[in-house]
């Protein structure tokens, strides 16, 4: 049994759709994250799930009670849920101490006084700020806050815990560092957790599955090898990485693969749902999967290098073939004027172009 | 009614020997006044509404409570207006008003009597009282005071000074120039007792109109307060003012230089503060012996003197009584009455008919 | 906290189901007695107006006579058009002063400018009873100035008595008004457009007038509709600077009804007040949406860039000048008149300060119980009424607090009815309940009259207070509490409460201020036991008791700074 199940959810705000029809489940121990770009649903899909929004259509269930149905206009609120959520903001009452933010939840299921005071002090320890409990939530740093905060959603053991955005509050260097740390600790206390990110690199990092929203609606979910690997569509690939882009007409389309031209150029890939003979289209590959070559061949063409940029740990070149702009990793410098390019085939995608 | 107090007096001296001496039962009154007052002190207190102000009224207050420890009173002033509706709104809605009612606002009292409101009470020294002052046995005048001209001693001298009511008109309609904005008298909209006076000016002067018309011309000014035409005549601010009740303003005149009074020689309007018992009082008994009280010779001298009103008792010796005022203006004057006749002008289409021919004769040329 | 496989930790059970049905009466509560407070007042003058006799006398009918007679009157419409005239100077007045001096305050280098402040807000924070008889007793016809004045110059070229004189000074009374929103709204103004102007070489006050005035204009024109419709509910100083020579205002004029007819017209003045109140209430609701008016279209241009001054280089001086001159014949005149008439026996044409002086106007005060007890009751009424009044407030505010239902709205609406009767009609009102209403008859003679009719007079302003209070708390606080698992009750109480702590605080003192100067509400509920400094001020005045009228205002005043000295003290925000 799931220990979370969305079905078939739709919520407005007044006349404006948000979410389109989403359905999720998330089983024991696995975290799923919820990408997207703003505006895609995926914070207001949390927020439903955690009772403080509410959908007009559709059922969520916690193991296996449902908290909402909109057939039967059953809806628990928040308070009723049970579940764990740690805000963008962490939302840590200024008011009372880390200990006391800590313990509150548990103060609310009337456990007795002394076995608040052991469990908080082990669930601070647990998140190393053991020493830190008579703190006032100002006198911590980003990232101490944020363990509060994970620490007050997870004192009480939910089924569940809803994290919306985690490591988008803290520096660009401590967000490595959180990432692997927040991983582990979810692996380790084996939690079932629900992630919001607006960031592809940390949803692959971090997740066991990832769906991708678009407009309300789910685009693609699946493990992050196949968000990466195996996009189904044009925005699926372009949002999960860094791609190269040549748009063309479709030629023919046999086992799976799909013929492309353009302008000085012909390619052969993998052909992703839609692509038909015929039909514009369009082709993709990971920068760092383009490669330098030597000469003609098959996949390959040949382009004009604009500039490079060096990185540190690699070199960017800048290419351009007509009107279509190419960028690759090298490294090395290139010399001016013309070079050739391989394009693998098993790494290129074409897909039917968008409307 | 002499006989009547002889035979009184006899019995309350014979019973004064005979029966035990505890009750303090003032004397000439009826024997059985000793209950009366026995009750009261068992009421414990007595409330009166007055347009008097308790700092005014504080000589009576004591001298009553040294008579009568017993009985507390609770004076609540307020002007004569708000203690009319007051009155009226409580007593209909059955919540209790005041026990006594004391009021310049005789027209008013009288109202309030024809309306049922009173206790009908014949007082022991009711017989003291001018004939005037009595009003159906139910409600009682208590002071005698005079309206009066006012004028800024420092810049208004001799000849200027008007003695009467004509050479008043005559002053402001001639000399314009130099009293222009400087006449006061009550805003006859606002003070009850503003508009009652002019009405019974209108009985007296023939020549009212031409009085008006002065108003008109120096653009006089009006006012609700006793208080502030004062103020403004003695600083200056104004020269002249009219109809101003006599007693605040003699008692001012005493302390400041600068203000002078006059008493009209062709007549002088009297004014008498009435008294009635509520008849829902709560403590009535408490209130009769108040009433009785302020009636009697030792409450008049005290009115007369300490309170500094006048007394309208004859005989009583103080420094401000009816008597002394009769024998200055002899028979030039005009109390006015506590009757029905007053209360004429109560009637609102009567009443703003007075109003809009008041205005219309200020604008006259 | 153990690993995901434990049992988890249950919640107590009735959070599990849907809301209990005794999850609602507490605000349910709340916004009947709430509702019952502001209607029944309004519902009783409205009946009244249709009778033909005060409510309780049983010789009354229905008709509208009432209404008749008022429209009958030449002085009803005198008085009509008097207002009128009167809140159009004072706001043409008003307006401009206040945003000058906003601009020059908020945006350019004054110096000297922070310790100002607080004095241009002082005639906003003293009774304007106070503020009109202060004027009198400095710049009358025999005032303090106008007496030195003469002795200098041989004659003082000013009036008060005058229409056009009372707007003035109520166009300087009510600058405070539009101040405080022209300064909120300049402060969100980036200097970029300002420096850009002086670059193109305009001086500060062009700047000023085509830049930066027209750019807070939605402020603008709310705090001129505001103060526009302060005008129709003036009652004090009209009834000082205007019955010496006649010039009835609609709240002088019902005033005056008290004793027109002889006997009390009940019915004539609950018709008046009822065409006050259809004037009044529609600039309400005009003043409501020009709010939000002005509040969306400052988070439209989003926050500040850099916030610089503008230098004035040689305009310092005009700056300074009219700021000064403004505090002087604003502040300084009518209180330095007050101050000094507590302390003289009298005064005026030849009359010297040195020989008048006297404590006696204080001893005056202290011997006589009612003016006593007057002190008493207005520094409780202030502060435990206050505070008391702030709970109720608070209690509303958690009513209405993220909750966007119809009852949310209705109270929104509910609160603004008091606001749009005059402080002087909700008084007679409340009378009128108290006596109507047999169960709270006992109460009528204790100060609790005075305190609801206040609290319920000042409702929409305090719900302000506590509602900019409520909104600092961020909602992520709140649903945080949600999510691990309290209820609504439990989050007002120990979530939400504990951080307005401070702008409870603060909105204590501010009602504190607002309380002490009332004056005109308890003009009708003043009963002996009842008696505030502000009503009592009405009452004397009326009865000419200058000197005590003097040394009651000051010790009003001194009550007052009191409670803003403090309020300065805690950093409390006294703008809205």
């Amino acid at each position: 049994m799931a220990e979370l199940t969305v079905e078939d959810l739709h919520l407005r705000y007044g006349d404006n759709p948000i979410l389109k029809g989403v359905a999720l489940t998330l089983e024991r121990g696995q975290v799923v994250s919820l990408l997207g770009p703003s505006g895609s649903g995926k914070t207001t899909l949390l927020r439903a799930v955690a009772g403080l929004e509410v959908p007009h259509q559709g059922t969520i269930r916690i193991g296996d009670k449902v908290v909402f149905d909109g057939g039967r206009r059953l809806d628990i609120p928040a308070e009723g849920r049970n579940l764990g959520l740690v805000f963008q903001s962490y939302a840590l009452w200024p008011h009372k101490t880390v200990a006391d933010n800590v313990g509150y939840a548990l103060k609310l299921r009337n456990v007795p006084a002394a076995e608040i005071k052991s469990r908080v002090a082990t669930a601070l320890g647990e998140l190393s700020l053991g020493h830190l409990g008579a703190r006032y939530p100002h006198q911590l740093s980003g990232g101490q806050q944020q363990r509060v905060a994970l620490a007050r959603a997870l004192v009480y053991n939910p089924p569940v815990i809803l994290l919306d955005e985690p490591l988008s509050n803290l520096d660009a260097k401590l967000r490595e560092e959180a990432r692997a740390w927040l991983r582990e600790l979810i692996v380790r206390m084996q939690l079932s957790a629900l992630c919001v990110t607006h960031d592809q690199a940390e949803a692959l990092a971090m997740s066991d599955r990832i769906l991708l929203l678009n407009n309300g609606r789910i685009e693609q979910q699946g493990t992050p090898e196949q968000m990466y690997g195996q996009p189904a569509t044009l925005f699926t690939a372009d949002f999960m990485g860094s791609n190269n882009r040549l748009d063309g007409r479709i030629g023919d389309v046999r086992d799976g693969t799909a013929s492309i031209e353009g302008d000085g150029w012909r390619l052969r890939g993998a052909a992703r749902p839609g692509a038909a003979s015929g039909a514009k289209g369009t082709a993709m590959i990971r920068l760092e999967r383009l490669r330098l070559a030597d000469g003609p061949g098959d996949n390959r063409l040949q382009a004009d290098l604009s500039t490079s940029m060096y990185l540190g740990d690699k070199w960017e070149h800048l290419f351009r073939l007509g009107e279509t702009r190419l960028r690759a990793y090298g490294d090395r410098p290139l010399s001016a004027g013309a070079h050739w390019l391989e394009l693998p085939a098993h790494d290129v995608w074409v897909f039917a172009a968008p409307e | 009614m002499q006989k009547l107090i002889a035979v009184a007096t006899l019995a309350a001296g014979l019973s004064l020997c005979t029966s035990a001496p505890a009750q303090t039962v003032p004397a000439g009154y009826p024997a059985d006044y000793a209950q009366t007052v026995a009750a009261a002190k068992k009421e414990g207190k007595v409330v009166i509404y007055s347009a008097l102000d308790t700092k005014a009224a504080q000589p009576l207050i004591k001298d009553f409570n040294a008579l009568y420890p017993d009985i507390k009173v609770e004076y609540n002033d307020m002007n004569s207006t708000e203690m009319y509706n007051r009155f009226i709104a409580e007593s209909a809605s059955g919540q209790g008003s005041a026990d006594v009612m004391w009021s310049s606002a005789m027209d008013l009292q009288v109202k309030l009597v024809d309306d049922g409101q009173a206790l009908a009470y014949k007082s022991p020294e009711a017989s003291k009282l001018p004939q005037w002052a009595v009003y159906k046995d139910q409600a009682y005048g208590t002071t005698y005071e005079p309206a009066v001209f006012i004028y800024n001693k420092r810049l208004v001298t001799g000849d200027e000074i008007p003695q009467d009511h004509a050479a008043f008109a005559k002053l402001i309609n001639t000399k314009v120039d130099k009293y222009k904005g400087k006449v006061t008298t009550y805003d006859i909209e606002k003070s009850g007792v503003g508009f009652m006076f002019v009405v019974q000016d209108t009985k007296y002067f023939a020549g009212m109109k031409e009085l008006e018309k002065g108003f008109g011309a120096t653009q006089y000014k009006v006012y609700s307060s006793t208080g502030n035409m004062l103020e403004k005549v003695s600083s200056g601010e104004h020269l002249l003012g009219y109809n101003v009740l006599g007693s605040y303003a003699l008692v001012r005149a005493k302390k400041d230089q600068s203000l002078g009074v006059v008493l009209p020689k062709d007549y002088t309007l009297v004014l008498s503060r009435v008294m009635f018992i509520g008849k829902q009082a709560k403590n009535p008994n408490a209130a009769k012996v108040w009433t009785d009280y302020v009636l009697s010779q030792r409450g008049q001298k005290l009115i007369g003197s300490d309170v500094e009103l006048f007394s309208i008792r004859n005989d009583v010796d103080a420094e401000y009584t009816a008597a002394k005022l009769n024998q200055q203006l002899g028979s030039n004057v005009k109390p006015i009455p506590v009757s029905a006749e007053i209360v004429a002008y109560l009637d609102q289409t009567k009443r703003l008919a007075f109003l809009s021919d008041w205005k219309q004769a200020l604008a006259a040329k | 906290m153990t690993p995901a496989g434990n049992a988890v930790d249950a919640l107590p059970a009735e959070r599990l189901a849907a809301r209990s049905p005794f999850a609602g009466v507490p605000r349910a509560l709340t916004i009947f007695l709430t509702a019952a407070a502001v209607l029944a007042p309004l519902g009783l003058i409205l009946y009244q107006s249709f009778l033909t006799a005060p409510f309780f006398d049983a010789r009354k009918t229905a008709g509208v006579e009432a209404y008749r007679f008022i429209f009958a009157d030449p002085d009803f419409w005198t008085a009509f058009v008097n207002s009128f005239l009167l809140a159009s100077g004072m706001t043409l007045i008003a307006v401009p002063l206040g945003a000058l001096l906003a601009f020059v305050m908020e945006r350019t280098d004054l110096p000297g400018k922070r310790w100002v402040e607080p004095l241009i807000l002082v005639p906003s924070f003293v009774s304007p009873m106070v503020l009109s008889f202060g004027f009198v007793v400095a710049a009358g016809p025999v005032g303090f100035y106008t007496v030195w004045f003469s002795e200098i110059f041989g004659g003082a070229p000013w009036t008060l008595y005058t229409l056009p004189a009372m707007a003035v000074i109520a166009g300087l009374t009510h600058v405070p008004n539009v101040y405080i929103y022209a300064s909120s709204a300049l402060k969100s103004l980036g200097s970029d457009v300002e420096e850009a102007a002086r670059i193109a070489g305009a001086s500060p006050l062009r700047v000023a007038t085509t830049v930066s005035l027209p750019l807070i204009m939605p402020s603008l024109l709310f705090a001129a509709v505001l103060v526009f419709f302060l005008g129709f509910e003036l009652f004090g100083l009209p009834l000082v600077l205007g019955d010496p020579e006649g010039h009835l205002v609609l709240s002088t004029y019902l005033y005056k009804l008290t004793n027109k007819l002889g006997t009390p017209s009940y019915h004539l003045m609950a018709a008046v007040a009822i065409c006050i109140v259809a004037v009044t209430f529609p600039l309400v609701l005009l003043q409501r949406r020009l709010l939000q008016n002005a509040r969306r279209y400052a988070t439209i241009k989003g926050k500040a860039g850099r916030m610089r001054e503008l230098p004035l280089g040689r305009w310092k001086w005009a700056a300074a000048g009219l700021l000064y001159a403004f505090l002087f014949l604003t502040v300084i005149v009518p209180l330095s008149g007050i101050a000094l008439r507590a302390f003289v026996t009298n005064w005026g044409i030849g009359v010297t300060i040195a020989e008048a002086f006297t404590l006696d106007n204080f001893r005056a005060v202290f011997d006589e119980t009612t003016h006593v007890r007057a002190i008493v009751n207005t520094i409780l009424i202030g502060t435990i009424g206050g505070a008391i009044t702030v709970a109720c407030y608070t209690a509303i505010g958690f009513a209405t607090h993220r909750r966007n239902d119809g009852w949310s709205r209705f109270i929104d609406y509910l609160v603004l009815v008091p606001r749009a009767v005059p402080g002087l009609l909700a008084g007679l009102a409340f009378l009128w309940v108290f006596l109507f209403f047999p169960p709270l008859a006992p109460l009528r003679t204790t100060i609790f009259s005075m305190w609801l009719a206040y609290t319920v007079v000042w409702l929409a302003y305090g719900m302000r207070l506590i509602s900019s209070s409520l909104l600092q708390v961020s909602t992520e606080l709140e649903e945080g509490a949600r999510t691990v698992g309290a209820s609504r009750g439990r989050i007002s109480r120990e979530i939400t409460l504990p951080l307005i702590r401070h702008g409870l605080v603060g909105s204590w003192l501010l009602v504190f201020m607002i309380f002490e100067r009332e004056y005109s509400t308890g003009v009708y509920l003043l009963a002996p036991g009842t008696e505030v400094i502000g009503a009592q001020l009405v009452s004397l005045w009326q009865g000419g008791a200058i000197d005590v009228v003097a040394a009651l205002s000051l010790i009003n005043i001194l009550l007052v700074g009191v409670g803003l000295a403090l309020a300065l003290r805690l950093g409390v925000r006294l703008r809205d």
